[in-house]
């Protein structure tokens, strides 16, 4: 389990490299290499480290502490076909965890950032209309019973489309330099994370690859299902690949667009699951 | 932090990782307490690691608080 966890962990970096690497290609630069993130998470676990005199201590340190250990339990989750909805818990307490790096610091930079982290929780919402969604369909929570339901009735990308979009929109909001990444846009240096620098950083690194795997992995098995591993690996890979031309082709929103845009998505997602349920009730 | 104190941190943390994945594969351990243990012992040992390679012992620095 602990290879699996540092195996994820470097999938993860790797990805998000290929991400930086695609839209640097798409806008005509050359880009970093694409193990560039798996460097960054080594360099800055080599860098001089302490804690700013101004900070909490405690929180500092241990929201990092928190932050891998939430996906190392996501993690767990996905592995052992646990329930969908514990994974989606811990990607609301990322949001937690956002918000407790940017005040943790004394920084006012990690304080907007985690302002704006707060702000953007309308991102989350299409999340539940998309987890109901399915359940509607699979009469399950369980990532086990819902990649069954798959290996009889077809992928669930067709039945329960809208879901998918979904669910890609909240993955989307989640990679960086894309449209909905108002949490770290330069405005504000690097947002929640300005003042973690170097152990700090490198285990906030560690906890962004968990945090790639855990998300691409779950969106494939909810709603393609069960795949061999090389099967699954291409199809991370093409979906990273997507995602970063959604995050190369679109501007970065300003904080109140990018709320308007994710709180339209959860209207759209209402009134989807509105008419799930009319259809289920008749 | 101590250099010498990250490391015993790092070695602790990493040996209740292992061990509990020995004792869950024993069966003596059940899955969920051998989740619970993976999921304290990780990130301890993630920072317990780095902590040893670059653990400063100097004075704090200001937080940067613009240009």
């Amino acid at each position: 389990m602990i290879a699996q966890l540092i195996l994820a962990t470097f999938t993860g970096l790797l990805l998000l490299g290929i991400h930086r690497k695609v839209i640097a290609r798409i806008q005509r630069r050359p880009g970093p290499p694409v193990w560039q993130e798996i460097l960054h998470m080594l360099k800055f676990s080599f860098k001089s480290t302490w804690i700013p005199a101004t900070a909490s201590t405690v929180l500092f340190g241990g929201v990092v502490l928190v932050a891998i250990g939430i996906w190392t339990a996501a993690f767990f989750v996905l592995l052992t076909g646990g329930s969908l909805l514990v994974i989606f818990g811990i990607y609301m307490l990322h949001k937690i965890v956002e918000h407790g790096f940017g005040l943790s610091s004394g920084s006012p930079y990690g304080k907007f950032g985690g302002v704006r982290s707060v702000i953007s929780a309308a991102s989350e919402i299409p999340l539940f209309v998309s987890v109901a969604a399915i359940a509607i369909f699979t009469r399950s929570f369980d990532i086990s019973d819902i990649v069954a339901y798959q290996a009889v009735h077809g992928p669930l990308m067709f039945i329960a489309f809208p879901a998918a979009v979904a669910m890609y929109i909240v993955i989307l909001s989640k990679m960086p330099f894309g449209p909905f990444s108002i949490v770290e846009s330069k405005e504000l240096v690097s947002g929640y994370k300005t003042e973690h620098f170097g152990v700090w950083r490198a285990g906030l690194e560690v906890c962004n690859g968990l945090k790639t795997t855990v998300l691409l992995a779950t969106f494939l098995m909810v709603f393609v299902g069960q795949l061999p591993i090389l099967w699954l690996a291409a199809g991370m890979l093409l979906l990273v690949v997507s995602l970063s031309f959604a995050c190369a082709l679109t501007p970065m929103l300003s904080p109140f667009d990018s709320v308007t845009v994710q709180t339209l998505v959860t209207g759209l997602m209402l009134c989807y699951g509105a008419v799930l349920i009319a259809g289920v009730m008749a | 932090m101590k250099r010498r104190s990250a490391a015993r941190i790092a070695a602790v943390s990493a040996s209740a990782g292992i061990t509990a994945g020995i004792v869950n594969m024993l069966g003596i351990l059940p899955l969920w307490l051998y989740a619970a243990v993976l999921v304290l012992s990780f990130p301890v040992f993630i920072i317990g690691l780095y902590l040893w390679w670059m653990a400063k012992e100097g004075k704090e620095d200001i937080p940067f608080i613009g240009y």
